[in-house]
C-alpha cells in the first residue's frame, strides 16, 4: 500500500436542515487515480469544498501527509500542501491567453508585481509538454475546444505544484472522444505521480479510469472498492440503494402488424448525410449513435423540418411528405428533443407550468385566441404526474429543479402535442443514474403505446439499454444496423462507431 | 491541419489594422478636399486640443476592461477642475504644481468612493458612477455655486501652462511647438500601456474583466484591483480638468459634462474593446480616439455642416459597432468549421 496522501476522517456538514455529509471518511494514496461517485445531491460537492478549505465541516478531521488541520484546513493550507480542486467551469480566464491562463496564478503566489512574458510562455510550454499535448499557448482560451480547456486547467494546477488534482465532474461537458483524451492525460499524470480524485456518476467512465471507488450517498459513505472488483450493475446498486434492471426492447421491424411512421429513402445533405435509408416504426425505440460530425444530429434536423434535404425523400405512414419547417413537422405529430437542453429546449427562468405547456398554447385558444385557463392546467397537471416530476409546486421556476427533473420538463414539453414520432437528441446528459434510468424507463413506456421513437445518443451503453435495434453513422452514412441487442457485446459496436476516424486521426 | 499564420495574415484580422486604414482613407480625403489639414499648425494644436479627451479615454477603457464602467469621470474632472482653481483664489496660491496635486487628490478620493460603493456592496459599477455623476456635479453646483472664472480672474499658472511646448519654432504664423498637454498624454498612454501590459495588476485588470469570480480563486485581490481601477480613473479625470481649464483659460462648473461622454464612449468602442470587459487594447483606444477626434474637428473642412458632427458621429459609431461584430461572427464561423473539420 502506497503512502496516505489525504485522509479525511468522519466528517460531518449540516446545512440548514440538510444533513449533506454524514461521518464521512475517505483516504486518498499517492499515485492512485480515485473516484468519487454518488448521485446527485448525495454530498459530493461539500466533500470537495471542505477538502479545499472552501467549507468548514461541523466535525471530523483533514490529514495531510500525516499532519492534522482538524476541520479548519484553509484554502491556503490545501494549495500549499498541493491539493488543487478543478471544478466544473475551470475557472479559467477567456480572454487571456493559454500560456497566461496556466502560469499567472503561479506569479501572484510568488508575490510577483512585474509580468514576465518570456517567464509566462516557458511555463505553459513546459508544464504542457509534461502532458504531451500540444496547444499554441499564444492562442486566447475561447478559441479552444471543451477539452483543451480542461487541459490548460491541468497544466495550471501542476504550476502550482499540484501532487493532489480534484475534478469536479469533467466530463459532462464533453464528447466521447474528449474523454478519452482526458484520459489519456489523466494516466500520464498518475505515471508521474500524481494522484487524482475524480468525481463522477457516469458509471462507464469510472471503470475506464480509477484504482478505487468510493461510493457515497445521502452523505454517508457506502464503502470503498476496488474498481476491478466491480461492474455496472453492483456500482448502480450501491449508489442508488436500488436495484436497476436493464430490459433491452423487443421489437421486430419485419413482423406483422409493423407499421412505419416515419421513412427516409436516400435522403442526402451536401456536407452532413448521404443516402440515408431508415424506417421508424410504431412502437420501437431505434438508437442512432455516431462521434461527433457523424451526421447524427444534422439527420434529426432533417426529419423534423428544421433543415432540407438536398435529395431523397421522407415518408410519414408511407406516403411523402415535404417538410418545410419544423411547423409541419409539429402538425404531421412528429416531436424533436434537442441535445442542448439549456440553449433550446428550456425557458429556465419560466414556471415549470409554462414551459409544459408553450408546445400546445395554440390549441387552447378560443375566441379571440384567448387562452383556456383549464385546460392549461390539465395540461401541465396531467404530465408532471406522468413523467413523476419532483417538485412543489408547478409554477416554481424550471432553474430551481434537479438535473434529471429539468430533462423530464423537456420530455414532457415535446410529448405535450402528443407525437406519433419522437426523435430525442441525447436525453440523459449531465443526469444521474437513477433520473436515467426513470428516463429510459419513460420513453420505453411511450414506445409500448404505439409511439416511433428515434433515441440518439454519444453513450452506446445507452442504446443497448432501451432500444430494440442500433443504427451506426459515420461520416454521414449509415454504416451498421444491430438488431437483438441482449445478444451483442457493446465494444463490438463501439469498435464500429469508432473505427476509421481513430486510425486517421492518429497519422 | 496547422495554418501558417504569417506576421501579415494576424495583421489583417487585427481590429487595428482596419482602423488605421480608415483613418488614413479619412486624412487622405480630407487632406485633398482642404489643404489646411495636412499643415504642422493643425495637426499640432490637433494634438494640443485632443489631450484632454484622450486622458479621458484612457480612464474609460481601463475601467471598461475589468468589466467595470465609469461614467462619472467628467463630473469628476469637472469638480476637480472648479474646486482646485476657487480653492486657489480662495488661499490665494498661483502655483501649477499645487494645482495638480489638489486635483488629483480630489480625483483619486471621488473614484475611491465610487471603488467603494461597487465592492463593499457589490453594486454595478453603471448605477453607481451614474448615482455619484450627480451627486458629485450636483454636490459641486450646490457647495461652490454656479459663478464662473474668467481669464482676468484666473491664477497665471493656468495660462502659463498652457503656453508651454516642447520644441518651439517661429513660423509667420506664429510659434509652433508641441503642446505640453500632448506631452502628459503620452506619459499616460505610456503608464497605462505599462500598467495592463507588464504588470500582475494590469493583468488582474483583464482577468476580472474575463472572470471575476475565476480571479478571485486564481488569488487576485479583485476589491484592491477595482479600487486601483476607479482611483485610476479619478486621476486621469482630474488631470484632464487642469488641461481643460488651462487650455480654455475659463472655470465654468457646468463645463464638460455634456457631449464629452458619449465622444469618450464612441472612441472607445469603436477602439474595438469589447462592452462585456476583458477584450481590448490601448492601440485601438487610440485609434479609436483618433478618429473621433478628426470626425469631431474635420468635417467642417469637407463641407459638413457644424450641426450635422453628431449625426456624422453616430454613424460612424453604429457602422464601427456593426463591423465589429460582423467579423467576430465571421471569425467564430471559420472557427466551427474547422472544428467540424477535426471531427470528419
Amino acid at each position: 500500500m502506497a503512502e496516505a496522501l489525504l485522509e479525511v476522517r468522519n466528517i460531518s456538514k449540516a446545512y440548514i436542515g440538510v444533513q449533506a455529509l454524514d461521518d464521512f471518511s475517505i483516504t486518498i494514496c499517492e499515485g492512485e487515480v480515485h473516484c468519487l461517485v454518488g448521485e446527485n445531491g448525495s454530498g459530493k460537492s461539500t466533500l470537495i469544498k471542505s477538502i479545499s478549505g472552501a467549507v468548514q465541516p461541523d466535525a471530523g478531521e483533514i490529514v495531510i501527509d500525516g499532519t492534522s488541520y482538524g476541520t479548519s484546513i484553509t484554502a491556503i493550507d490545501a494549495i500549499r500542501q498541493g491539493i488543487e480542486v478543478i471544478y466544473q467551469d475551470l475557472s479559467l480566464f477567456p480572454n487571456l491567453t493559454v500560456a497566461e491562463n496556466i502560469s499567472l496564478t503561479g506569479f501572484i503566489e510568488e508575490g510577483k508585481r512585474l509580468t514576465n512574458w518570456k517567464r509566462v510562455r516557458e511555463i505553459a510550454v513546459q508544464t504542457l509538454s509534461q502532458l504531451e499535448e500540444e496547444i499554441d499557448v499564444e492562442l486566447p482560451l475561447d478559441r479552444l475546444s471543451m477539452a483543451q480547456r480542461q487541459i490548460v486547467a491541468i497544466s495550471r494546477a501542476l504550476t502550482k505544484g499540484a501532487r493532489l488534482i480534484i475534478m469536479d465532474e469533467p466530463t459532462t461537458a464533453i464528447t466521447a472522444e474528449d474523454v478519452a483524451r482526458l484520459f489519456n492525460v489523466v494516466r500520464r499524470l498518475n505515471a508521474r505521480g500524481v494522484s487524482m480524485l475524480f468525481v463522477s456518476h457516469k458509471l462507464d467512465e469510472v471503470f475506464q479510469i480509477a484504482d478505487t471507488v468510493t461510493v457515497v450517498r445521502d452523505g454517508k459513505k457506502v464503502g470503498d472498492y476496488d474498481a476491478k472488483s466491480l461492474d455496472e450493475t453492483e456500482l448502480t446498486y450501491l449508489m442508488t440503494g436500488e436495484m436497476l434492471e436493464y430490459k433491452p426492447f423487443e421489437f421486430d421491424p419485419e413482423g406483422e402488424g409493423a407499421r412505419s411512421l416515419l421513412e427516409a429513402r436516400g435522403l442526402s445533405r451536401e456536407n452532413q448525410y448521404e443516402g440515408i435509408d431508415l424506417a421508424i416504426h410504431a412502437g420501437e425505440v431505434v438508437g442512432l449513435t455516431g462521434l461527433v460530425g457523424s451526421g447524427r444530429t444534422e439527420l434529426a434536423l432533417s426529419l423534423f423540418g428544421m433543415t432540407l434535404p438536398d435529395s431523397g425523400e421522407i415518408l410519414f405512414e408511407g406516403t411523402p411528405v415535404k417538410m418545410r419547417g419544423p411547423e409541419d413537422a409539429k402538425r404531421l405529430g412528429i416531436s424533436y428533443l434537442p441535445e442542448d437542453r439549456h440553449g433550446q429546449g428550456l425557458f429556465e427562468d419560466q414556471t415549470i407550468a409554462d414551459n409544459i405547456v408553450i408546445t400546445v398554447v395554440d390549441r387552447m385558444k378560443r375566441f379571440f385566441g384567448i387562452i383556456d385557463n383549464n385546460k392549461r392546467v390539465d395540461t401541465w397537471r396531467s404530465w408532471i404526474e406522468k413523467l413523476k416530476i419532483k417538485t412543489p409546486s408547478a409554477l416554481h421556476a424550471v432553474s430551481t429543479l434537479s438535473g434529471g427533473n429539468q430533462q423530464r420538463v423537456v420530455l414532457a414539453k415535446w410529448l405535450a402535442p402528443e407525437p406519433k414520432v419522437f426523435l430525442i437528441d441525447g436525453p440523459t446528459i449531465g443526469v444521474d443514474v437513477l433520473s436515467k434510468a426513470r428516463i429510459h424507463d419513460v420513453i420505453q413506456d411511450l414506445a409500448r403505446a404505439g409511439m416511433g421513437v428515434l433515441l440518439i445518443s454519444d453513450e452506446v451503453s445507452e442504446i443497448m439499454q432501451v432500444c430494440s435495434r442500433a443504427l451506426i453513422m459515420r461520416r454521414g452514412r449509415l454504416v451498421a444496423e444491430f438488431r437483438n441487442l441482449r445478444s451483442i457485446d457493446e465494444a463490438e459496436i463501439q469498435a464500429v462507431v469508432a473505427e476509421p476516424d481513430t486510425s486517421e486521426e492518429a497519422s | 491541419m496547422k495554418r501558417p499564420k504569417t506576421f501579415i495574415n494576424r495583421v489583417l484580422h487585427r481590429h487595428e489594422t482596419y482602423l488605421t486604414l480608415i483613418i488614413i482613407l479619412f486624412s487622405v480625403v480630407t487632406a485633398n478636399v482642404a489643404p489646411a489639414f495636412l499643415t504642422a499648425g493643425n495637426i499640432l494644436s490637433l494634438l494640443r486640443g485632443g489631450a484632454g479627451l484622450g486622458l479621458l479615454s484612457l480612464a474609460f477603457f481601463v475601467a471598461l476592461i475589468s468589466g467595470g464602467i465609469d461614467i462619472s469621470f467628467p463630473a469628476i474632472a469637472i469638480s476637480a477642475q472648479y474646486i482646485t482653481v476657487r480653492t486657489m483664489l480662495a488661499i490665494d496660491v498661483n502655483s501649477l504644481v499645487f494645482a495638480f496635486v489638489l486635483a488629483s487628490a480630489i480625483g483619486i478620493v471621488y473614484g475611491l468612493i465610487n471603488a467603494f460603493l461597487i465592492t463593499r456592496f457589490k453594486l454595478p459599477a453603471l448605477i453607481v458612477t451614474l448615482g455619484t455623476s450627480n451627486l458629485y456635479h450636483g454636490g459641486l453646483l450646490q457647495f461652490l455655486g454656479t459663478e464662473s472664472v474668467n481669464v482676468g480672474g484666473l491664477p497665471t499658472a493656468f495660462s502659463d501652462f498652457g503656453r508651454m511646448s516642447l520644441f518651439q519654432i517661429s513660423t509667420e504664423q506664429g510659434t509652433l511647438g508641441i503642446s505640453l498637454f500632448f506631452v502628459i498624454f503620452v506619459i499616460a498612454i505610456v503608464l497605462t500601456w505599462f500598467i495592463l501590459r507588464h504588470t500582475m495588476l494590469g493583468r488582474g485588470i483583464y482577468a476580472i474583466g474575463g472572470d471575476e469570480e475565476a480571479a478571485r480563486r486564481a488569488g487576485f485581490n479583485v476589491s484592491r484591483i477595482q479600487y486601483f481601477i476607479y482611483a485610476y480613473v479619478g486621476f486621469l479625470s482630474a488631470i484632464m480638468g487642469i488641461i481643460h481649464v488651462s487650455m480654455i483659460q475659463y472655470a465654468n462648473p457646468t463645463n464638460i459634462v455634456g457631449t464629452i461622454l458619449l465622444r469618450v464612449i464612441a472612441a472607445v468602442i469603436l477602439g474595438g474593446t469589447s462592452i462585456s470587459g476583458g477584450r481590448g487594447t490601448v492601440t485601438g483606444t487610440l485609434l479609436g480616439f483618433v478618429l473621433i477626434v478628426l470626425i469631431d474637428r474635420h468635417l467642417i473642412m469637407l463641407g459638413v455642416p457644424a450641426e450635422w458632427t453628431d449625426f456624422f458621429v453616430g454613424i460612424v459609431i453604429v457602422l464601427g459597432v456593426l463591423a465589429t461584430h460582423i467579423r467576430l461572427r465571421l471569425e467564430r464561423k471559420r472557427l466551427g468549421e474547422l472544428v467540424v473539420e477535426r471531427a470528419h
